[in-house]
């Protein structure tokens, strides 16, 4: 039996609920993956009782072959270690993962540099447009970001990586055709499209809590340089800031304000010694590179008193209120001014907060 | 032998006059009521029979039938009694049948012949033609708020029988109370800092704009909220009289003096029912807290815990003014004019203050907007989202202006709302918006940008400008509302846009 006719059963292994490389590690064990498939169904040995137990039941009802012509049909890669379009940076990983699934170029995970950007899904919206802004000026420097298509940073991210014009890299944590979460779908088009979507899992497996720190450690291991924009003392970022540290790579994080709770984790990961990220340029001279980056030109900052109640919004949230307070003048004309700058975009009002945008 | 003694029964917060007609004739002693009594109606008869004898009066030992005219009107509550009492003896002859005819009749009976007060007293009276009424003597400054009688005052049967025989004068009414100033509300003045809620606040007392305060816990929502009634102004009589007959219907205690003067404050519990917040009731048609805080404040706390549908049932009262109780038995109209105030959490978990600082789950959180957001949003024309305020302000910072101060400028604020033949900017009509409330060119610009941003809708708009009228006329500033009035406006807003948690 060649090589290639024995994917349809890792495949199928792979769909199976519960399954990791280690998992699978264990059940392939010098069979081949055929062999592996009726262990399987015969009830798999070394591992828990329960699991057993419901990959018998589920192994039952999956038809290997359909399953196969389902990932044929939807266009999805199968990538196993050493084949043409495998990323290279994984084949020294601490734990490999066994197969990728891929649509788009698989070349952008093998070739070029790569910088990861993560943070929080509860992020500010200044953290947002940070993470835009980097995204788009490392795509233009000729940089392939790498993120995970969550909501928040992750997202901004990708949405400023796609107007740059390097290819971007997502990486998910759920079967290519479960989009997750689902409004990002368009988002999700758009990087299969322009760049190279990637998951350890087949079509069909949906998100399970466990899926998302294994797919961070993926994002940590394809990146030369992970950039953490935004996070909470406690969370997935961290957790990609540990993967990232066990692989030996570059951990960087953007300032924040010290009241932010949004940016706790990143403020810890300075006060540990991260290189901090100000903009791509810093990020570009860690990644040993030519900082000319293209900033994105922007206009003049108001000045008389538009200017000093800009001022008075300073770069943490602020309320009308507090703005009022801090130049002493009454609320109407402040109100007026932020009116103005909300209307130029400078900054940005949500629920009675002010955020500077730029 | 016929008698007939006019009375009255309640219906929602209105008398109903009913003719008590007692007829005794020969035949089987009995005692017999008819005309759609409810319990405690029926019961009459003991209690009637008791009081007599009591009273040492005569029972007569034939057949007495007792109708409640109209017969088609269900009648409820023991206010009938003393009519019914004096009936009979009017129908025996033992007190004038012509001076019963010519006096109405209200309260309920002890056993002992003792007169007791009932509820709802002042639309009882109202409901009354005769040009004298008999009530008891707890009830006589109630009975007097209507104006149009001679209020008997009386104790006992006894007392009501002697008079109306002519034996004796009827009773001196007793000495009024002294009417003792009523305790000053909570002030204005204890509040520190929060430049933007206490002028929501004002705002909202002045143009009768319905007020949404957002915040987290502890951040002083139910503390400014129970300032708003001491903001607005006293009640016109006739604002007056329909909150007493309301508060006297429902068998609320009246202030001293009678009258319910000030503006009333009702803040019902989140886990209240539709019925008691709207009135309703399958044996009488109550008023509900709405109707109770009619030309006053309904504070609803904790707005996101209310069940929806409670919610709903609010929103065609607030639309009209009055609620329509409907029931199998019987309708009844409800006032229902409220100045109406909720708070509520950015958030499930409360923390939202600052973007980025909230702890809920994406879906908590839009679940939670969802329910705030629904159609009760739309009624409310101000939103302010009031912060904790800083340790520091708290402890050192100069007091606040006090309610006294803001009332007065409230006060002028609705006079030149008169003016424009409203009786606050809330209720300007958004065709004479143009004329009433026209705007300075920059302040057309600031609505231009909001419009054109899409974070001000169509309807919003309307009552951006109407709340922008009320900051221009608090300043005193007739003619054009400027751009600072918009500007203001704009960010007070409760529009859907500006609801969702801070992320």
């Amino acid at each position: 039996m060649n090589e290639r006719s024995e994917r349809p059963w890792l495949v199928a292994l792979a769909s199976l609920p519960g399954m990791g490389p280690a998992r699978l590690a264990i059940v392939l064990d010098g069979r081949s993956p055929e062999e592996a498939w009726a262990h399987v169904r015969d009830g798999a040995e070394r591992v828990p009782e329960h699991v057993a137990a419901r990959w018998r039941e589920r192994s039952a009802v999956v038809d290997v072959g359909s399953l196969w012509q389902a990932h044929v049909d939807a266009g999805v890669r199968v990538l196993r270690p050493g084949d043409e379009g495998w990323p290279a940076a994984l084949d020294d990983d601490p734990e490999p993962p066994a197969l990728l699934f891929a649509r788009g170029e698989p070349a952008v995970a093998v070739e070029g540099v790569r910088v990861a950007i993560i943070g929080t899904r509860r992020c500010s919206y200044s953290g947002r447009q940070v993470a835009r802004d980097l995204g788009h000026e490392l795509s233009a420097a000729g940089i392939s970001v790498v993120s995970g298509l969550a909501l928040g940073i992750d997202g901004a991210a990708h949405v400023g990586a796609l107007t740059g014009g390097t290819a971007p890299v997502g990486v998910v944590a759920t079967g290519l055709d479960v989009v997750y979460p689902r409004r990002h779908r368009e988002l999700w088009d758009a990087i299969g499209a322009k760049g190279l979507l990637l998951s350890e899992y087949p079509l069909g497996v949906w998100p399970e809590r466990w899926r998302f720190p294994a797919r961070n450690r993926i994002i940590a291991a394809l990146s030369d340089v992970v950039v953490v924009v935004e996070s909470h003392a406690v969370g997935g970022s961290m957790h990609t800031v540990e993967s990232a540290l066990e692989r030996g790579r570059l951990v960087m994080a953007v300032p924040g304000s010290v009241r932010s709770p949004s940016s706790a984790g990143t403020n810890a990961l300075l006060a540990a010694g991260s290189p901090p990220a100000r903009d791509a340029t810093d990020v570009l001279v860690a990644l040993g590179l030519d900082p000319e980056v293209q900033h994105r030109i922007a206009p003049p900052a108001p000045d008389g008193e538009a200017g000093s109640v800009l001022e008075a919004v300073g770069w943490e949230p602020a309320t009308l209120e507090q703005i009022a307070d801090r130049i002493g003048a009454p609320l109407g004309p402040v109100a007026v001014h932020l009116a103005d700058l909300e209307g130029t975009g400078w900054v940005r009002q949500q629920a009675g907060w002010y955020e500077r945008v730029r | 032998m016929l008698a007939t003694v006019p009375s009255a029964v309640l219906h929602g917060v209105d008398g109903r006059p009913v003719r008590v007609e007692v007829h005794v004739s020969n035949g089987l002693p009995g005692f017999t009521v008819v005309g759609l009594p409810d319990t405690a109606c029926r019961e009459s008869r003991d209690r009637v029979r008791a009081a007599l004898l009591s009273s040492s009066l005569p029972w007569p030992m034939r057949k007495v039938t007792v109708n409640l005219a109209p017969s088609g009107v269900r009648k409820q509550g023991a206010g009938l009694d003393l009519a019914i009492a004096v009936g009979v003896l009017a129908a025996n002859g033992d007190v004038p049948a012509d001076a019963v005819a010519r006096c109405g009749f209200i309260g309920e009976l002890g056993l002992d012949g003792t007169v007791r007060a009932v509820g709802g007293t002042v639309p009882l009276v109202d409901a009354l033609g005769a040009p004298a009424v008999v009530v008891a003597a707890d009830a006589a400054v109630e009975a007097g708020l209507v104006g149009r009688h001679r209020v008997h005052a009386v104790r006992t049967l006894a007392e009501a029988v002697l008079a109306l025989r002519g034996d004796e004068p009827w009773p001196d009414p007793p000495p009024a109370p002294p009417i003792l100033p009523l305790p000053p509300g909570p002030d204005l003045a204890d509040v520190r800092g929060q430049r933007v809620a206490r002028l929501a606040l004002e705002l909202s007392a002045a143009g009768g704009h319905h007020l949404l305060l957002v915040g987290p816990p502890g951040a002083g929502k139910t503390m400014l909220a129970s300032r708003l009634p001491g903001l607005l102004p006293d009640l016109g009589d006739v604002e007056a009289l329909e909150s007493t007959r309301v508060h006297s219907a429902a068998g609320l205690a009246l202030p001293p003096g009678g009258l319910v003067r000030r503006p009333p404050y009702r803040a019902p519990h989140h886990g209240a029912s539709a019925v008691s917040l709207v009135g309703g009731g399958s044996s009488w048609l109550r008023p509900g807290e709405i109707s109770l805080a009619t030309n006053g404040v309904l504070f609803l706390d904790e707005l996101g815990e209310f069940p929806g549908s409670v919610l709903d049932a609010l929103r065609q009262p607030l639309e009209e003014g009055v609620i329509r109780v409907c029931r199998a038995r019987g309708a009844a109209v409800f006032p229902a004019r409220v100045l109406l105030v909720a708070a509520t959490n950015p958030c499930p978990c409360g923390q939202g203050g600052p973007p980025g600082s909230c702890r809920c789950s994406d879906d908590a959180r839009a679940r939670y907007a969802r329910r705030l957001t629904g159609p009760l949003v739309d009624r409310f024309d101000l939103r302010v989202d009031v912060a904790r305020p800083d340790p520091g302000e708290l402890l050192a910072g100069p007091p606040g202006e006090s309610s006294a101060e803001v009332a007065a400028r409230v006060a002028r604020a609705r006079e030149i709302a008169g003016t424009r033949g409203v009786r606050c900017n809330a209720d300007l009509p958004s065709p004479l918006l143009d004329e009433l409330a026209p705007l300075a060119p920059g302040a057309v610009r600031l609505l231009d940008v909001a419009l054109r941003t899409g974070s001000l809708s169509g309807r919003g708009l309307h009552r951006c400008r109407r709340v922008a009228r009320t900051i221009a006329d608090l300043a005193g500033r007739e003619g054009l509302v400027s751009e600072e009035d918009v500007a203001l406006a704009l960010q007070l807003r409760a529009e859907p846009s500006t609801m969702g948690a801070a992320a």
